[in-house]
């Protein structure tokens, strides 16, 4: 379903993330602006009262923020090809059904 | 450009809510049957665009700049499943990661999903009709494509963001703000879009959804 080359990009990008969204951010302060700007008009992020998911914000209690970040996109990116396996299979089953 | 929790009023809420919802049913609706290669190309093309977008190239003096990606969805995958593809990404960032609001979800899936779908898509399609020559026509329109999305996707969250009341700046102050920023930062989501399409293009041309042009 997923060609080896372009596995291996989205490895490597995910692998390389974190020094874009973790360590440069932290050297230039860097803070999502909607965030910063919700924070200063004193707005109510729901996730504050309910949090329902323990990757929150791309990180993974106990890990530090580095691998987290890299674990978190693995997730997402396995959370991706898993539905976008089912819906291949189904597909592939729908076909078969009508041959 | 993803709105956080807070932001929006109940009434935003719902409207955008409901144009999502609708607007999902209606793609699902026009993308059944399709083939098991497209749904497999269209997989790849969300995996790549979530570890694309965690690559934030944060700027100094606060700000922050990552592709989004919706017209090289709507390019490559067409409005419906470029759509899909688009909210598979924006809904597995909100659900597992917390990234924009899920009372936002609505409003960010209009203005990446929908939005930047469907003004990438079309902006592509006009512009290789207009032009002669098809490499120019796929890089012009790929360029223009990837850059007005995300300006009319930002003047979209500026909309939002300035008629909700918990929000003290109006629309005179918000659309500007977001408008402006988004121009300049969106051309480099033309110059990715425009180099990933020519690049797809010349390697393989049969799955580029646009117009008839860039397959000569």
């Amino acid at each position: 379903m997923i060609s080896t080359k372009a596995l291996i990009i989205i490895i490597l990008l995910i692998l390389i993330s974190p020094v874009f969204g973790i360590i440069l951010a932290d050297i230039v302060g860097y803070h999502e602006p909607l965030d910063v700007a919700a924070e200063l008009l004193g707005l109510k992020d729901i996730g504050e009262e309910i949090n329902w998911t323990p990757f929150f914000d791309y990180k993974v209690p106990g890990l530090p923020d580095v691998i987290g970040y890299i674990i978190s996109g693995f997730i997402g990116v396995g959370i991706i090809l898993g539905i976008g396996y089912i819906a291949y299979k189904i597909a592939g089953g729908m076909k078969r059904k009508e041959a | 450009m993803h709105i956080p929790d807070g932001f929006l009023d109940i009434v935003t809420i719902i409207v955008t809510y409901a144009i999502f919802i609708m607007y999902l049913a209606y793609s699902l609706l026009k993308a059944k049957g399709i083939s098991a290669d497209k749904i497999s190309l269209a997989t790849v093309l969300a995996a790549g665009i979530f570890a694309t977008q965690m690559l934030n190239w944060p700027l100094p003096g606060g700000t922050s700049l990552h592709f989004v990606g919706g017209a090289l969805a709507g390019i490559l995958l067409g409005p419906w499943l470029g759509f899909l593809t688009m909210f598979l990404v924006l809904f597995i960032q909100c659900i597992v990661f917390h990234d924009g609001g899920i009372t936002a979800l609505g409003a960010n899936v209009l203005n990446m999903g929908i939005i930047g779908v469907l003004v990438g898509y079309y902006i592509f399609t006009v512009t290789n009709k207009v032009v002669r020559e098809a490499r120019k026509a796929r890089i012009i329109g790929a360029f223009l494509g990837g850059w007005i999305s995300v300006i009319v996707a930002g003047i979209a969250c500026g909309l939002e963001i300035g008629f909700s009341p918990a929000c003290p700046y109006g629309v005179c102050v918000t659309v500007p703000v977001m408008g402006s920023w988004h121009a300049v930062l969106g051309v480099i989501e033309g110059i990715i879009t425009a180099l990933v399409v020519d690049y797809i293009a010349l390697k393989a041309p049969h799955i580029i959804q646009g117009v008839g042009v860039v397959h000569k």
